[in-house]
């Protein structure tokens, strides 16, 4: 194998699939990264053997072959290179030889047949996307998704391929949060499954413009982009599904609001950022108070203090009181671009809904005072 | 108290007295003593020991099943005499309590201090036994090690004064089991360097954390009879347990599942009339063979709710497959409790 390649093309590659490279993998291959020049291009593939990545770069490829390198020497070396053309040739015992203007590396990599092989998703179902769009509803769900490990299932996001409709919720058993959108699906690709976070993680950093097919088996997805402009980069997801099925989440979205109150979501976001200053780990909630045209938020901790502020809203319904942990609170509306939000309350003690003018719908349950 | 539940059936029914008397399961059912009169003592009936134990120890022994309102009760009567004697009262147990009186008696010399305390022991001990009909053993020292090590050392009905300057002399001869803090295991652990007395621990120059860990230096100042615990005041509880011993082993997991979801029921019931949350819980299982492994699990956000106390025990269970054989006993407990008067509500899963 043998090639030539910009610096900042392969540091695009490398970048793009080290996050998943574990520092304490059971096998040394799993510490390498798969590199195969081909056809004018140079992918990189990375693998914990939960996600995999792969990355084709543009590439100047005299002879195709392929190798692994451990990954960390190899981003090291080339993100310190001087010079801005690098040539890798590697030989039959995978010793690879990096020359970039006066520097030579000389790296002892592992033989690719050792490394693990791609799944294969021929035959897979699969939908396509616009990766803003995608990435747009991993912003408006991702953060609710549990980091409880005792709550495998919640793990991650849960995709709804449905009656030309793609349905993403995430939630934590405190909150959950919902987004869909209009999408061509196929009768025959019709199907729901769990992405887990760490996939979506990846999704969130990787995914720029252009196309994404998702394809998708009974215990695997692949999320594979296409550049949007000539000699751009193409990157590959492929993850293991979350193995159970998610909870029932329509049941907890209320149906009978008593109250709907327009919200200006910046203007609320600044108010429970000040008043979460004066909550505490022991004291962690906020109360809002509404009443005629004015929403009081309020946070205190005793023998701390109190903060109080005060909005001027359009509200004619009954007096009420409810209590939020501001995280809770605050997570959508920094999620979310729109300039209004609606706020629709039953009682103190009922779920509250967060909605937008987009799809998106937003549970969360109040705190109570023992 | 002495032999509190033991004696509170004797005072409630006159034909009990002078009998021996162990409050507990029946000795032909699993479970054990709750307590024994000082009459079933004499056979070497203890409480804790298992029924069937006691029952071949002590056959002509009266086996009563607890009456535990009838036992709170009377708790909470003891306890208000206790308090009528100043602020400064900690209770153990149903029939255990610390009252700090230095604060009677400023400027005094620390032992006049505790002879003054004499008369008022005297006249507390007897109110108990006027008003409520049962008797109590007082241990007087300078602080709360010595007191309780104090209060064991004459019972029932004693009065034992220990003087400051005779603390060290006072420990000398007990054996090392008797200090706080030294259960089965660290016994072992100092009767196999040889240290069997308190004594022992006194004169043993080594450093004492090749033999127990960080713990070395408050075992050596408890060893010399220092201790500067502070008293702790109401409900300070660390913890909240509750366990089942079923009838015949089981491993039926309906059952199982039903007594789990009981138990997380009071436990979630406890932890909200005293406004508490916890962040560990904990589960417990006893084999056949008496074989008993606990397993627990903590994490920042607290747990409140019945069903989610019962989800991560569940969790537990399954986690380290510990349901592989039958159980003679299934229990769960919280920790790492904290005072919340907020609880966050959860979805219905």
């Amino acid at each position: 194998m043998k090639l030539t390649i910009a610096k900042d093309q392969l540091l695009t590659g490398l970048q793009a699939v080290q996050n998943v490279v574990g520092s304490r993998s059971t096998l040394p291959i799993l510490s390498n990264v798969l590199l195969r020049a081909e056809g004018g291009q140079l992918h990189c593939t990375a693998t914990d053997l939960d996600v995999t990545i792969s990355c084709a770069v543009p590439a100047n490829v005299e002879i195709p072959g392929t190798v692994t390198l451990p990954v960390k020497k190899i981003v090291g070396i080339t993100r310190e290179l001087a010079a801005n053309e690098i040539e890798i040739e590697v030989d039959e015992k995978a010793v690879a030889m990096v020359r970039a203007g006066a520097s030579y590396f000389k790296v002892h990599g592992l033989a690719a047949d050792e490394f693990p092989p791609l799944q294969s998703f021929q035959n897979a179902k699969s939908v396509t996307f616009t990766q803003e769009k995608l990435k747009s509803m991993l912003r408006k769900t991702s953060f609710a998704v549990s980091t409880d490990e005792t709550r495998y299932v919640l793990n991650g996001i849960f995709f709804s391929f449905k009656d030309s409709k793609a349905t993403l919720v995430a939630t934590d058993g405190r909150r959950l949060a919902l987004t869909d959108e209009d999408a061509e699906i196929a009768p025959t690709s019709q199907a729901d499954f769990i992405v887990p976070t760490k996939a979506i993680s990846e999704l969130n950093r990787l995914l720029t413009a252009g196309p994404v097919e998702i394809q998708f088996t009974e215990n695997l997805v692949a999320f594979r982009t296409t550049a949007a402009t000539e000699g751009g980069t193409g990157v590959l997801i492929i993850s293991k599904l979350v193995d159970g099925s998610y909870p029932n989440y329509r049941q907890v979205i209320p149906q009978a609001p008593q109250e709907r109150i327009t919200l200006v979501r910046e203007e609320l976001l600044q108010a429970l950022r000040r008043a979460e200053i004066m909550t505490s780990d022991k004291s962690n909630s906020v109360k809002l108070a509404f009443g005629r045209n004015q929403l009081v938020i309020t946070g205190n901790t005793p023998e701390v203090g109190e903060a109080r502020e005060t909005l001027s809203i359009n509200y004619s319904g009954k007096e009420m009181a409810i209590a939020f942990n501001p995280t809770y609170l605050m997570d959508p509306l920094k999620a979310l671009t729109n300039d209004e939000i609606f706020f629709e309350l039953i009682d103190e003690l009922s779920p509250g809904v967060v909605k937008c003018n987009e799809p998106f719908l937003y549970v969360i349950m109040p705190m109570r005072m023992s | 108290m002495d032999a509190f539940f033991a004696s509170v059936e004797q005072r409630d029914r006159p034909e009990l007295r002078g009998q021996p008397v162990i409050v507990g399961s029946p000795p032909d059912r699993r479970g054990v003593v709750s307590a024994a009169s000082y009459e079933a003592r004499k056979f070497g009936v203890r409480s804790a020991m298992p029924s069937r134990t006691a029952g071949r120890l002590c056959p002509h022994g009266v086996f009563l099943r607890p009456r535990m309102d009838a036992y709170r009760d009377e708790s909470r009567a003891v306890m208000a005499l206790l308090a009528a004697t100043g602020p400064h009262v900690q209770p153990v147990s149903v029939d255990e309590a610390y009252l700090d009186w230095s604060a009677d008696h400023p400027g005094t010399d620390p032992e006049a201090a505790l002879l003054q305390a004499v008369p008022r022991a005297r006249a507390l001990q007897t109110r108990i036994h006027r008003e409520r009909g049962l008797t109590a053993s007082i241990g007087i020292a300078s602080n709360k090690l010595l007191a309780k090590l104090g209060s064991d050392f004459n019972k029932p009905n004693g009065l034992t004064l220990i003087p400051d300057r005779d603390r060290a002399a006072f420990l000398r001869p007990l054996p090392v089991r008797a200090l706080h803090g030294v259960g089965a295991v660290t016994e072992q652990v100092l009767v196999a360097a040889g240290l069997r007395t308190i004594g022992d621990l006194q004169d043993h120059p080594g450093d004492l954390r090749a033999l127990v860990g960080s713990w070395g230096p408050t075992l050596r100042q408890f060893a010399h009879g220092e201790d500067d615990r502070a008293l702790e005041y109401g409900d300070d509880i660390k913890s909240i347990s509750s366990e089942n011993t079923f009838g015949t082993d089981t491993e039926d997991r309906p059952l199982l599942r039903a007594c789990l979801r009981e138990q997380a029921e009071e436990i979630a019931g406890k932890l909200a009339r005293r406004s508490l949350v916890a962040r560990t819980v904990q589960v417990k299982v006893r084999y056949s063979d008496f074989t008993t492994l606990t397993r627990q699990f903590s994490r920042d956000e607290p747990v409140t709710e019945a069903r989610e106390i019962y989800r991560l025990a569940c969790w537990l269970l399954a986690r380290d497959k510990l349901v592989h054989r039958p159980l003679r006993l299934l229990g769960m407990g919280v920790s790492g409790l904290q005072e919340q008067k907020i609880r966050q509500l959860i979805l219905p899963w």
